[in-house]
């Protein structure tokens, strides 16, 4: 149990007696102590040991090697991971190259480059401690300057990484930039808020010095662009890229097919397969399907709601399916009319009866939406009465805006997934029901991420985080870059930033549950339901677990006969 | 002939300047900007400024379009924002690939349709006549999607005797030529019948003509007039009809290739315009152009050495 | 409409429908689109649900039933309103596309026949290099870029159409600019428009008509492709296409959704096509 769940200082952190206390007196569920004690430097292994659980990690089947694995999904260009903005191209960059730490399907982080870390009680001092056995595909070895030039490039607002707005608050200070925007002010930029705040301790041991207290760091990591690339690549990635994965790039056709082979010298056990590859069968649903109907594939990336009725009665496939933190919010923005009048926007979320468009929109496969962006499977969790459905009373609110006999609007929405426009559908007739006509404008994705933060009311999918701490300060907090709805409310952000520097989970809790409710009364979401997500794999694919966020990690794969 | 040439390939540069400038002309009252397009959905202001700046996005249109028409001219045509690589490098692979497909469904287009609208217009008004012409109406008026529905339906999923697409390379253990069954199949079903009612109409009328008729009463036997005579003359009015399709097949083929998933020039061109890839839409479109405008050129010249009596304008 | 050429659009509709008995393909044709057009003026009375309502309980066993006779979409939708009000958007979307090309392609054909000179070369420069951009490349481009919405079909659909059409009307005014009748009009001291539309024009309804009902039936097709690549109609418009391409992955399971649609837009067009070829063969056999 005393595995390494100790700091090089030998210490662990204090607040981590006290969660195994909570465990213990049974006011914290085993998973919620879990995830807290292992961001907090203690292992994955000790955790669930502390936990009384058994690891999921220990799977008695033994791996067979050889064979050739093919999964649908798209192939865009990948040459610039640190910029990527889909988990789809990260997928190809992630059987190459490797993140720092892992967050398992568990929802546990684990050091994965990284052998463990540490954290001061402050939660400002984070120290990274890296694996000294990890070797590149040219033979060199993993050390601290690796890790740091990857840290500096992906905070190097030249680059234009989303791991920047991820861990702009608590490593960046904003300042004036060189450009001007059209009225003439300088636009804003933003550099490493301490000379000092990326330190390397020897070659194995980096510190960050933050300026916040923040607890997710180790999942930040595992944000999908935090790939360690070589420095001597410069950022670029491709057919020769230099990783520290289980396999190398073979053939990289973009819009058509990516192949990877396994490469020599991996310095883990595995990877099983020869070779995976990975094809392009565009947008459409029904061109995959066909594809695992006749086993031109073992499996896809993501499984659509259109196919899931037909992928059932596939002999040769298993659906695998998890419960996420994966939604879309129908966002309103209070700049524009109506919807500045917060009752008007509770009204559209009083009026929609969230179970039914689960079923309608979801298959019934996930939890219904309470318009607060915290999902049940979150610790911070705290169960409210449900909102809805109740026509009457939206009609009300709405009356007393002073729309008594509704109003006429536009909602944008992307073509794809199939899920999003079917919900958006279902929304709409709801709100006919309290006399607000919504017309819908269907976008190519491109053009919707265009406009993401611009439309007046959109239809926007927000991807799972393990923590809720971790996704609301990046969509509600005033003026932070993916605040899309504009929504700037004084009391939330105290809130949310009372709710970053809060351990102990009961506080949070009740922080939490004083969030969702002002979210219910003035937020700027509708919020039709959680999903779970599922993808088919053919039986004969072994060691497949489906990750809430859709990452795949191919060398845990092996293809029985 | 040479002056007749000569302002064709006039007319073929007059209209890639037309059609390249309405294109660049349209995009520009799309919403958002490339920059965007290019750095994705996270990318700060700051970053689209800079990017901006760099590639010149700021300058009025015209002038970005003068500096893509000499990319053009020497041989650039720019880079793909979708692909975020050379169009040089995406375009020509997937144009091969349509150019396969194509190749096969003419193959199988010209001697079918030649064979059943002869066939069809030898006797007009006969039984064989109206079946072929009945089918072949038929034929033409199932939409693409319909027939690829159908098709792949019964074929791959059901009886599961060819694959549902059709990737060429790692499709399984499939081989290409099963994957191009389906394909070809839905393109041939779909043009074969129009071409089928264009050879009928044309060896009707032979049929209809004085000498024709004369050959018959100065004794000769059925076949002789048809194989001597008519045969010849109906198909010069066909030919450039059949050399028409060419472009149908190389720039139409959009559903097709959707549906099956192939890697070919219509798939790319639909994600293009989704994706608002300016530059890759421009060169789809011109090629689309070259393709249209040379078949015409091909056409008008094998017509006129089919027909010497024919001047073309 | 003048009275000159109601009369004469009455005229041709009575002697096609006359010598349509003579052809039972022609009068299937006809009574195939006779049948659309019938259930698109009617939607309204005939569909039993809202085609955008959504039947919860339907959503389990969503094939045919009592309740919806020929079951739901995937989304507990009627998929026989649906496929009514599709017709009804479909029967308007494509004979108003239809008669904007052809006002818009006959006017340019009469006045480069009529006129010739610069006119005749400019107009024909223009549609040659309309003609010459590939038809579906086109509607891609602007559909993507407009987004999609009946005005934007419409649109796109007449401004490829127009063209086509402009080339037949100027190949038969040419043929027709030097009859007897239009010579007296010029004596009289008509005005070039009013030879051009009131003694030229109705000359030229033989082709046209053929021309019209094909061109009916690939403007269908082109728009049933547009909806099943999600260029088509918002989804608040039940369209053929749009409801193919929402529900075919799920062909091995509930064929009913795609397969439906399906047969409705290949019959309407197979209408308009056998229509097209019966009036023609009756042109010949005058």
């Amino acid at each position: 149990m005393n595995d390494n769940h100790e700091g090089r200082e030998g210490r662990v952190h204090p607040e981590i007696p006290r969660l195994a206390d909570e465990l213990a007196a049974g006011r914290l569920d085993r998973r919620e102590f879990l995830r807290f004690a292992t961001l907090l430097g203690l292992s994955a292994g000790a955790a669930y040991g502390l936990a009384g659980l058994r690891s999921a990690a220990a799977d008695q089947a033994v791996p067979k090697p050889g064979g050739s694995l093919r999964i649908s999904m798209r192939v865009p260009d990948a040459r610039h991971p640190h910029t990527f903005s889909w988990v789809y191209d990260s997928n190809l960059v992630r059987q190459v190259n490797d993140h720092l730490t892992r967050t398992g399907p568990d929802n546990v982080t684990r050091p994965w480059l990284l052998e463990r870390w540490s954290v001061s009680d402050d939660l400002k001092t984070w120290t990274l401690y890296l694996r000294t056995d990890v070797v590149w595909s040219n033979g060199e070895p993993l050390v601290a300057e690796h890790v740091i030039w990857n840290f500096r490039r992906w905070l190097d607002p030249a680059v234009g990484s989303s791991i920047l707005g991820l861990m702009k608050g608590y490593m960046l200070d904003d300042v004036e930039g060189e450009r001007f925007d059209e009225a003439g002010q300088p636009i804003l930029t933003t550099r490493l808020w301490d000379a000092n705040a990326i330190e390397q301790l020897d070659d194995h041991t980096i510190r960050l010095n933050c300026k916040t207290p923040q607890v997710a760091v180790p999942e930040h990591l595992f944000h999908y662009p935090a790939f360690i690339l070589h420095p001597s690549q410069n950022g670029e990635w491709d057919e020769d890229a230099i990783g520290t994965g289980a396999f190398r790039p073979v053939e990289i056709a973009t819009g058509k097919h990516a192949v990877f082979a396994r490469r020599d010298g991996y310095w883990r056990d595995g990877p099983w397969l020869d070779e995976i590859a990975f094809i392009d069968h565009g947008d459409d649903p029904a061109a995959p399907l066909a594809a695992i109907a006749s086993k031109q594939v073992h499996g896809f990336y993501e499984g659509s709601t259109l196919q899931y009725h037909a992928l059932q009665a596939l002999d040769h496939v298993e659906l695998h399916s998890r419960v996420t933190a994966q939604t879309a919010v129908a966002r309103m923005q209070p700049a524009h009319k109506p919807f500045d009048d917060a009752r008007v926007r509770k009204a559209l979320r009083v009026a929609l009866d969230c179970e039914k468009l689960l079923q309608i929109g979801h298959l019934g496969l996930g939890a219904p939406g309470e318009h607060h962006h915290v999902a049940p499977i979150h610790p911070e969790y705290a169960e409210l009465p449900p909102l809805g459905p109740d026509v009457a009373g939206a009609k009300a609110l709405l009356t007393k805006a002073g729309y008594p006999d509704g109003f006429e609007t536009e909602i944008a929405c992307k073509k794809d997934p199939a899920w999003e426009l079917i919900t958006v559908q279902a929304m709409v007739e709801m709100w006919k029901q309290i006399g607000v006509r919504v017309a819908i404008k269907v976008m190519p994705s491109a053009q919707y991420w265009d406009v993401w933060t611009k439309v007046p009311f959109g239809f926007t999918m927000w991807t799972h985080r393990p923590l809720a701490v971790m996704t609301l300060p990046l969509a509600y907090r005033s003026g932070v870059p993916w605040n899309e709805s504009g929504w700037a409310n004084p009391r939330m952000d105290e809130l949310l930033t009372q709710a970053e520097g809060t351990l102990d989970l009961d506080a949070r809790r009740t922080i939490f549950r004083e969030i969702e409710i002002l979210m219910q009364e003035e937020g700027p979401i509708c919020q039709p339901l959680w999903r779970s997500v599922f993808t088919p794999m053919d039986k004969r694919v072994k060691g497949f677990t489906l990750h809430p966020t859709f990452y795949l990690f191919a060398e845990e794969w092996w293809l029985e006969d | 002939m040479s002056a007749f040439l000569l302002r064709r390939l006039g007319f073929l540069l007059i209209t890639l300047l037309a059609t390249s400038f309405l294109v660049f002309a349209i995009s520009e009252f799309a919403p958002g900007d490339v920059a965007t397009k290019i750095l994705g959905p996270y990318a700060t202001a700051d970053q689209i400024a800079l990017l901006t700046e760099e590639m010149g996005l700021n300058r009025p249109m015209p002038v970005r379009y003068l500096d893509w028409l000499g990319g053009v001219l020497s041989g650039d045509l720019g880079t793909s924002t979708l692909f975020k690589q050379p169009v040089n490098e995406v375009l020509w692979g997937r144009l091969a690939n349509t150019g396969l497909l194509a190749g096969i469904a003419f193959a199988l287009i010209v001697p079918f349709s030649l064979v059943l609208g002869v066939v069809a217009g030898m006797r007009e008004a006969s039984l064989r006549d109206r079946s072929i012409s009945v089918a072949s109406i038929i034929a033409t008026s199932i939409p693409e999607f319909a027939s690829g529905v159908f098709l792949a339906s019964i074929f791959a999923v059901w009886l599961g005797w060819l694959p549902g697409t059709s990737p060429l390379s790692l499709g399984g253990d499939w081989s290409v030529a099963q994957q191009l069954v389906l394909p070809v199949a839905v393109v041939v079903l779909y043009d074969l019948g129009y071409v089928v009612r264009m050879v009928r109409a044309s060896m009707v009328e032979v049929m209809r003509a004085p000498y024709i008729r004369t050959a018959v009463l100065k004794g000769l036997t059925r076949s002789e007039v048809i194989f001597r005579h008519a045969l010849r003359n109906a198909l010069i009015a066909p030919f450039t009809v059949i050399l028409l399709q060419i472009n149908y097949l190389i720039t139409g083929v959009v559903v097709v290739e959707a549906v099956f998933a192939y890697p070919g020039f219509g798939r790319m061109m639909l994600d293009a315009a989704l994706a608002q890839d300016i530059a890759l839409i421009e060169a789809g479109a011109l090629v689309a152009v070259v393709i249209a405008v040379g078949t015409q050129i091909a056409g008008d010249i094998g017509y006129m050495l089919l027909n010497p009596r024919i001047r073309v304008r | 409409m003048s009275a000159a050429s109601a009369l004469v659009l009455f005229h041709a509709v009575a002697r096609s429908l006359l010598l349509l008995r003579y052809s039972p393909v022609g009068l299937l044709g006809a009574g195939l689109v006779a049948f659309w057009v019938i259930i698109a003026l009617f939607a309204p009375l005939i569909t039993p649900y809202d085609p955008l309502a959504n039947d919860y309980a339907a959503l389990a066993d969503p094939g045919p039933s009592a309740a919806h006779w020929l079951g739901t979409d995937n989304l507990g939708r009627d998929l026989l309103s649906r496929l009514v009000w599709g017709a009804r958007s479909l029967l308007a979307i494509v004979p108003l596309a239809v008669a904007i090309a052809y006002l818009v392609g006959c006017l340019m054909g009469l006045a480069a026949g009529y006129l010739g000179g610069w006119v005749d070369a400019l107009l024909m420069r223009v549609s040659d290099i309309i003609l010459a951009f590939p038809v579906i490349i086109l509607y891609m481009i602007v559909l993507a870029h407009f987004g999609p919405s009946a005005i934007n079909v419409v649109l796109a659909v007449a401004f490829t159409a127009a063209p086509q059409i402009a080339r037949i009307v100027r190949g038969l005014t040419l043929d027709l600019r030097n009859r007897d009748y239009v010579a007296a009009a010029r004596l009289r001291g008509e005005r070039p428009l009013y030879i051009m539309v009131a003694e030229i024009l109705p000359n030229t309804r033989g082709p046209l008509i053929v021309d019209s009902c094909l061109r009916l039936g690939y403007s269908t097709i082109a728009i049933g492709v547009l909806g099943f690549l999600g260029l088509g109609l918002p989804p608040s418009d039940p369209n053929w296409g749009g409801m193919v391409k929402d529900s075919y992955a799920l062909i091995s399971v509930y064929p009913h959704m795609a397969l439906i649609p399906c047969a409705a837009i290949t019959s309407l067009v197979v209408g308009f096509n056998l229509l097209a070829d019966a009036i023609r063969e009756l042109g010949q056999n005058d």
